[in-house]
């Protein structure tokens, strides 16, 4: 077994670090070198892939349900709207701000901002409805500079700017892998049509066949932008995502 | 009507010399309306005495001015007010932080202490049952006799110009003793507390009291050796120090090293803050107080520090020499004085940006083996160095 000590050091050694320490300290008493940022007056500018606040849009929502499944914390619940549609809500009391869901969005409808800092004053305020994550939360901007974090050669600085950092931040959204749905098993096809009621982008079609009397169903590739629906809903199961 | 003449004539006689404040009395005289009530009120008098020239003679009193003025009461309290705003700014830069700044942003938050006094005078005093509740809290206030006693010997002056309020040849002595006193009244306050942190707080006072009272005993002892006298007025005139060639830290620096860090392990500074560590043991001895009770407790390092800062200025840095500024006359050695002593004291203070906190151990064997060798041939050095000179 390898016992370790405390360093053996003579006196000579000693006066060195002591002068070091102290020489240091008196350096950086009369040069500080500064890295706090004044947060209620300058924010730090945050990259506009920050993952933050999350707001929704209800007109690209397809209703697949993606976001509510992948969601590792639980935190995204799916609440039937007037129209008859799915949309996402969010517990912010369990958002763990990963943002897969943001990622796995086929249609881009969940986007992320800047905004960080959001009181609440009761656990149930936290659970946010699909209404609220329309409209960005109101925030009161005292800041009146950004805080760029600049590393030259070897040592961190800050470099100020008087200027409001826009939160609210234009992303294209998120690809994700490319997926498209595919019938592994034809033979066992009910054309039930589920598939091609539930398909928002009316990739299923279904043509009949009069000599044998039989319907065959059809998945545009082109037009499917893997949402997965068809998947879920195919009462044969028969329906698979695969990588385009 | 008593004969209080002879008592006038000894107060008139010995104040201090202010050219400036005589400048400013011409100045004011030449001034239309300001310099007739000036005249007026020097010459104003009841039963025949001049009660504002009285009045004023009094204060420039040369006992008075020196313990009330500079290097008394008002020179400490201003100390209290800015050392520890000083110490949080700097130790702050140092370790990059910004320091208090809420408060007052426009002077970088300097009177973070007022805001924090009266916090401190707003809040509760509780005394919680297991105390004993008369020790409890008297022993902060007792605490103060040995901390401001000492100011009655601290002499702020130079060369032949003593600002001192009492001059007596146990000056040195009378000091180190009623400093010695100091961890009695810590350990009572945490015995009187009753409760397990202060206890431990307690032992560990008594513990560095052991550690750095001899060699800091040994280390004044070398200077009285040295210069051949304890009294605070001689120490810093005549031949002693009287230029910086002769200060005590040239003369013998092992004396100086050794005080100065005896002076941290009193006032229980960073590396020596043993007895307070807050980490540890939640400061101590004082981990029951609240209120303006524990405001006081705080503020008594930093009283404490003060008084042994002075002692070293005066011992190791020549008291009040210094270039003599026009028009100040006495003052000028008071105000290199209390540069001095802040210097001493934010050097002192400082180290709490630099060193980590030692063990009990640690500072023990500090004190008995590197402090003591080391005070004990400052003695040695400083006999040697009187016998040449």
């Amino acid at each position: 077994m390898k016992k370790v000590g405390t360093p053996e050091y003579d006196l000579s050694d000693k006066l060195k670090y002591h002068v070091s320490a102290l020489s240091t300290a008196a350096k950086e008493m009369a040069l500080p070198l500064n890295i706090t940022t004044h947060y209620p007056r300058e924010r730090k500018r945050q990259p506009d892939c920050f993952r933050g606040y999350m707001l929704f849009d209800p007109e690209r929502c397809i209703s697949c349900f993606q976001c509510s499944f992948v969601c590792p914390a639980n935190a995204i619940w799916m609440k039937d709207a007037p129209s008859g549609r799915y949309y996402p809500t969010v517990d912010y009391g369990k958002c763990i701000f990963c943002h897969f869901c943001i990622d796995s969005c086929p249609g881009g409808a969940l986007k992320t901002t800047k905004i960080h800092d959001v009181a609440y004053k009761t656990m149930d305020e936290m659970f946010t409805s699909t209404e609220e994550m329309i409209e960005p939360p109101e925030i009161i901007r005292e800041d009146v500079g950004v805080v760029d974090y600049v590393i030259d050669k070897e040592d961190l600085s800050l470099k100020r700017t008087k200027e409001k950092d826009a939160l609210i931040v234009d992303v294209e959204p998120s690809q994700g892998v490319p997926m498209v749905s595919v019938c592994v098993d034809r033979g066992s096809c009910l054309a039930c049509k589920v598939c091609d009621r539930i398909c928002e982008s009316g990739a299923v079609s279904s043509v009949v066949e009069e000599a044998t009397m039989t319907v065959k169903m059809a998945i545009d590739a082109e037009k499917c932008t893997g949402c997965g629906l068809c998947v879920k809903e195919c009462s044969m199961q028969i329906l698979r995502l695969v990588r385009k | 009507m008593i004969d209080i003449s002879g008592l006038i004539g000894t107060i008139m006689n010995n104040p201090v010399n202010i050219p400036l404040l005589y400048v400013i009395y011409e100045f004011l005289l030449k001034i239309p309306v300001l310099g007739g009530i000036v005249a007026f009120l020097l010459d104003f008098s009841i039963l025949g005495m001049p009660v504002v020239r009285y009045i004023i003679g009094f204060v420039l009193w040369k006992p008075f001015f020196t313990l009330i003025i500079i290097p008394g009461f008002a020179t400490l309290g201003t100390m209290l007010l800015v050392l520890p705003w000083l110490e949080r700014k700097l130790v702050a830069r140092m370790q990059w932080r910004v320091g208090p700044r809420e408060i007052e942003p426009h002077t970088r938050g300097s009177i973070q202490l007022l805001a924090d006094t009266l916090r401190f005078l707003c809040q509760e005093v509780i005394i919680h049952k297991d105390a004993h509740k008369h020790y409890f809290l008297q022993f902060p206030f007792l605490y103060f006799i040995p901390v401001l006693l000492p100011l009655l010997f601290i002499n702020a002056g130079a060369v032949g110009h003593p600002l001192v309020p009492i001059e007596t040849p146990y000056a040195l002595q009378i000091m180190i003793g009623l400093i010695s006193l100091m961890p009695v009244f810590i350990i009572g306050v945490a015995w009187a507390s009753n409760n397990r942190f202060s206890f431990i707080g307690a032992v560990r006072e008594a513990f560095m009291y052991f550690a750095y009272e001899i060699p800091f005993i040994i280390s004044v002892l070398a200077m009285i050796v040295l210069y051949g006298t304890s009294n605070t007025a001689e120490v810093v005139s005549g031949v002693n120090q009287s230029t910086w060639l002769h200060w005590g830290i040239i003369l013998n620096p092992f004396a100086a090293l050794t005080f100065f860090i005896a002076t941290a392990m009193a006032t229980a500074r960073l590396p020596f803050d043993i007895p307070e560590a807050d980490q540890e043991v939640a400061f101590g001895p004082f981990v029951e107080y609240t209120g303006i009770v524990f405001g006081l407790a705080y503020i008594m390092a930093y009283e404490k520090a003060y008084v042994l800062a002075a002692i070293m200025t005066m011992l190791f840095f020549g008291g009040g020499s210094g270039p003599v500024i026009p028009y100040l006359g006495e003052l000028s050695y008071g105000i290199w004085f209390v540069v001095k002593t802040l210097i001493i004291l934010l050097v002192l203070v400082n180290l709490r940006g630099v060193y980590p906190r030692y063990r009990i151990d640690q500072a023990l064997s500090i004190g008995w083996g590197a402090m003591l060798t080391l005070a004990l041939f400052a003695l040695v050095w400083s006999v040697v160095i009187g016998v040449i000179i």
